[in-house]
């Protein structure tokens, strides 16, 4: 008998208590990687190298948040204390401090995306919204043809998404996130050759054909746990190590050439915000919404991720 | 009284009273209209708008600090994709609100609803960041709200 190949990588769980380390080796322990278990900082930094994803408890990143700049495949920061939602201050302390993964939600969503962050940075395989959608669930795409089809394109997600059931509050929230997602897209992420934004200053009423790099497009669908929307523009031009700190500070320092205070506003609206850039080639933001529980049930904060590798239209990633 | 339009937004100027209807956008310069609204204390409704997205906001705070410069400024029926916005900001702290939208559910039916919450007669509970109970339109039931109290109760906190 012959088993498959073995799954390459490394893993470490780090976390105080007992209880949580079981719960969060078991989450990690689907990819069937090695996992190492410590309960201290210090057994954490003598294990990890270049090639691990260490997964942290988010009291213990608090303490040392210069621990993300330590070399490592990622740091993912998860919810402390029995693992109950992360506090809104932390998760905004570890965003300031830069960790590029950071998750606020208790179990069972801690479980959901734990498991599929751990599988994007293992496989390498970042992009694309299925990868937190249950097998069956259908995905509608519309792609910009013009800048001015913003507008129809986010009436028409709305309207999309409360005919299949869900509340008019769900229908809100997409609208708001659509609408900054496409208005990034179209008007931030261009840049010429120098980067300088290109578009940024263009009139929002302005008809401006779009093909080629230009192309916009959203995606959509849900599984009646997650709505997920998602926004390709073909640039590649966001800047990742500065959006955490952005959102940390609610748009506060942001200008308009950067995106202003639509990414924190898009951030603020979901319950999960994922970010994935292929320089030069690809920039994809999925919002997720959580629609089982009620909003009290989550962590107060949006969980972050960012993901960087290439992209490959016709096989996705790579 | 007099009606205008700015993009997709219908307002409604009559003395002392603002009245705004449909999306706060890229297409509505709010921060213009100010010099159009004669001085004083003004009341502001904003039930019928629908849509508010970043720079929308940022034309409602404009609009909303040359108003404050000339007078009283009273939000009235506080849209809920408003409400939760201006709780995003700091300069809203305080602000002189009678009434607003919210969201509930209701924990008999699972009706989500967003009705209206007067904050005049609620005030000593809103300060104390606690959402009154409403009857559910489809059952009765008292309705809780339905987010963190914060995302809807942090300019009221005293």
């Amino acid at each position: 008998m012959q088993p498959s190949s073995v799954p390459r990588g490394k893993l470490i769980v780090a976390h105080p208590d007992r209880k949580a380390q079981r719960a969060l080796q078991r989450i990690v322990g689907a990819t069937q990687c090695p996992i190492e278990v410590v309960d201290n900082l210090n057994a954490l930094v003598k294990l990890a190298d270049e090639q691990t994803i260490a997964v942290v408890d988010a009291s213990l990143a608090q303490a040392h948040p210069a621990l993300c700049k330590t070399p490592a495949r990622a740091w993912i920061a998860v919810p402390g204390e029995g693992i109950g939602p992360a506090e809104g201050p932390v998760v905004d302390a570890l965003l300031a401090a830069g960790w590029n993964h950071v998750i606020s939600h208790p179990m069972p969503i801690l479980a959901e995306e734990l498991l599929s962050t751990v599988q994007k940075l293992l496989r390498k395989d970042p992009y694309g919204l299925e990868k937190y959608m249950t097998w069956g669930a259908e995905v509608r795409c519309y792609t910009l043809e013009d800048a001015r089809d913003r507008d129809d394109a986010v009436s028409s997600l709305a309207r999309d998404v409360i005919s299949v059931g869900l509340p008019d509050r769900v229908g809100s929230l997409v609208s708001v996130i659509a609408d900054e997602l496409l208005a990034n897209a179209l008007y931030i992420a261009p840049v010429d050759p120098a980067g300088a934004r290109i578009r940024s200053a263009e009139p929002r009423d302005r008809s401006r054909s779009l093909s080629g790099r230009d192309v916009v497009t959203v995606r959509w669908a849900t599984d009646a746990r997650y709505l997920a929307i998602e926004v390709r523009d073909r640039w590649g031009s966001i800047d990742l190590p500065s959006i955490a700190p952005r959102l940390a500070a609610g748009g506060k320092q942001a200008t308009a050439s950067e995106g202003g205070m639509g990414m924190p506003l898009a951030y603020a609206c979901c319950n999960q915000f994922v970010v994935g850039c292929a320089p030069g080639d690809l920039t994809e933001v999925i919002a997720l919404l959580d629609v089982r529980y009620k909003p009290t049930e989550l962590g107060r904060s949006a969980s972050f991720h960012t993901f960087s590798g290439s992209f490959d239209a016709g096989g996705e990633s790579s | 009284m007099t009606t205008q339009r700015l993009g997709r937004l219908e307002i409604e100027v009559t003395p002392g009273r603002l009245t705004l209807t449909g999306r706060i956008d890229d297409s509505s310069p709010l921060g213009e209209l100010a010099p159009q609204i004669p001085a004083g204390d003004i009341t502001i409704d904003t039930d019928g708008v629908t849509f508010v997205n970043s720079i929308g906001m940022r034309e409602w705070m404009r609009l909303v600090r040359a108003l404050r410069e000339r007078g009283t400024v009273t939000f009235e029926r506080v849209a809920d994709v408003l409400i939760t916005q201006m709780n995003l900001r700091p300069e809203f702290s305080g602000s002189q609100v009678t009434s607003f939208h919210a969201q509930y559910v209701c924990p008999s039916c699972g009706a989500e609803q967003a009705p209206l919450v007067d904050a005049v007669a609620n005030a000593q509970a809103l300060r104390q960041m606690q959402a009154p109970k409403l009857p559910c339109s489809e059952c009765g039931t008292a309705m809780d709200l339905a987010d963190f109290p914060e995302r809807y109760l942090s300019l009221f906190r005293s």
